[in-house]
């Protein structure tokens, strides 16, 4: 038999944890029983649709939004109770570019946001809008979408907290910056031990720096697991079936795409290899490939699978 | 020292890069003494996670095919380009071949004297 997807790891060092969370805007239920897991040192990749939850969730680790029921514990603190001291340890990236202060410029910017963080590493910031190309005379509120995003960057980064949170960090970023932005975050992973939550659309931007992934659809969490565990167990199988094959529901929802076709079957299927490709084979048919998927291929697959009820 | 990575490979990253150290021992491009680059340079020209840089050296160590040398880094020991190491690539270089062939529905054979026939007629181009 092939297990249901995890949802849960077997991770001691949490650097990220939410039990039972749950948030509800009137009729809307925005997440529901909510078991985030972010080891520490984890890259983790939160993955899901426009409303899915991604952004709530993540408002909720550094209290920008309260949680109608359950907790959460960033870094060994409930972000209700401490929500500054939460902050002070955080890097964060917002989704939307809000910043209230156009008329300043992006090095006075800098300064003040310094103020709030005793571990403000002033040289470090000055490289690091280098990197990203950006004049620290320019004004806030002439900046391009793109250049908003990379004052973010300096900011979330500059002062090296123990967690990163960041909410879609390359969204305007055109490629090269794209490129640039994920050199830089891998040369801060490099020097500075730090933990990562990471939401995205471009999993495959990410791919080679993840190392764990949560998916999140209609706020519930679909799967959790390492990326390492995804490559290996998720896979697509192409087989030759007989005429009038019995097998056609087979697996039942460990199948997560499923394309058949009077004599070929191809599945995209959870579970281990030998054991899948084994069953199949057992019942009668003939295993020409198995493959792993892409990450964007398999957070496609897990994202539009028809879940039975 | 050129090495690559390619993310549709079905080997985790740790393992093509140990791969990629180990062809790159076979070929000469690596020699015992050589340093290997930091952890910290490679993973930014890789785009890989560091931590996973860091998972390959460590193999690399386990395996005798480098030492750490406090304060300096990451250096080659073992004498390579031997004949066992040079059959394990070719088998790995192989085996890859043999699932792209059956994938497109050749069998071995096929596959062989495909190989015979295009190596002879690049030979051909090479000479003239």
């Amino acid at each position: 038999m092939t297990s249901p997807l995890p949802t849960s790891l077997h991770s001691s060092e949490l650097a990220v944890t939410t039990r039972a969370l749950s948030k509800q805007y009137g009729a809307l239920r925005a997440l529901h029983d909510l078991a985030l897991q972010v080891p520490e040192g984890a890259v983790y990749l939160l993955v899901g649709p426009n409303g899915a939850g991604k952004s709530t969730a993540i408002k909720i680790l550094i209290d920008q939004v309260r949680p109608t029921a359950g907790v959460a514990e960033v870094l060994g603190l409930n972000p209700q109770v401490h929500p500054a001291l939460v902050r002070a340890n955080v890097g964060y990236v917002p989704e939307q570019l809000d910043w209230g202060y156009g008329w300043m410029r992006v090095g006075r910017l800098l300064e003040h946001h310094a103020r709030y963080f005793p571990t403000w590493d002033a040289a470090y910031a000055n490289r690091l809008a280098k990197s990203f190309a950006l004049k620290l005379d320019q004004k806030m509120s002439t900046l391009s979408k793109g250049q908003g995003r990379r004052v973010h960057l300096v900011m979330a980064l500059a002062h090296r907290p123990p967690l990163l949170v960041m909410d879609e960090p390359t969204d305007g970023l055109d490629p090269v910056m794209r490129d640039e932005a994920l050199g830089v975050l891998i040369d801060h992973l490099a020097q500075t031990p730090t933990t990562v939550l990471l939401s995205t659309h471009h999993v495959s931007e990410v791919e080679q720096l993840a190392d764990h992934i949560g998916v999140l659809r209609d706020g519930e969490l679909r799967a959790q697991m390492p990326l390492d565990e995804l490559r290996r167990d998720l896979r697509r199988y192409r087989a030759e079936i007989p005429v009038g094959w019995q097998g056609t529901s087979m697996f039942g929802d460990a199948v997560i795409r499923r394309v058949t076709t009077r004599n070929e079957v191809d599945w995209t299927v959870w579970g281990e290899e030998s054991v899948v490709a084994g069953e199949l084979v057992g019942a009668g048919a003939m295993v020409c490939e198995s493959a792993p998927l892409s990450l964007h291929e398999a957070t496609l697959a897990l994202l539009t699978q028809e879940i039975g009820r | 020292m050129l090495i690559s990575v390619d993310p549709n490979d079905s080997r985790p990253i740790y393992v093509q890069i140990i791969d990629e150290m180990r062809r790159a021992l076979v070929l000469g491009t690596l020699a015992p003494e050589d340093p290997l680059p930091s952890v910290r340079q490679l993973a930014g020209e890789l785009r890989v996670n560091p931590n996973t840089v860091s998972q390959a050296y460590r193999e690399l160590e386990r395996q005798g095919v480098v030492e750490v040398r406090r304060g300096q880094g990451t250096y080659v020991v073992q004498a390579s380009a031997n004949g066992s190491q040079r059959r394990a690539l070719a088998r790995d270089v192989a085996l890859r071949s043999l699932r792209d062939a059956h994938r497109n529905g050749l069998d071995a054979e096929e596959l062989i004297q495909a190989i015979r026939s295009a190596s002879t007629s690049h030979h051909k181009k090479d000479a003239r």
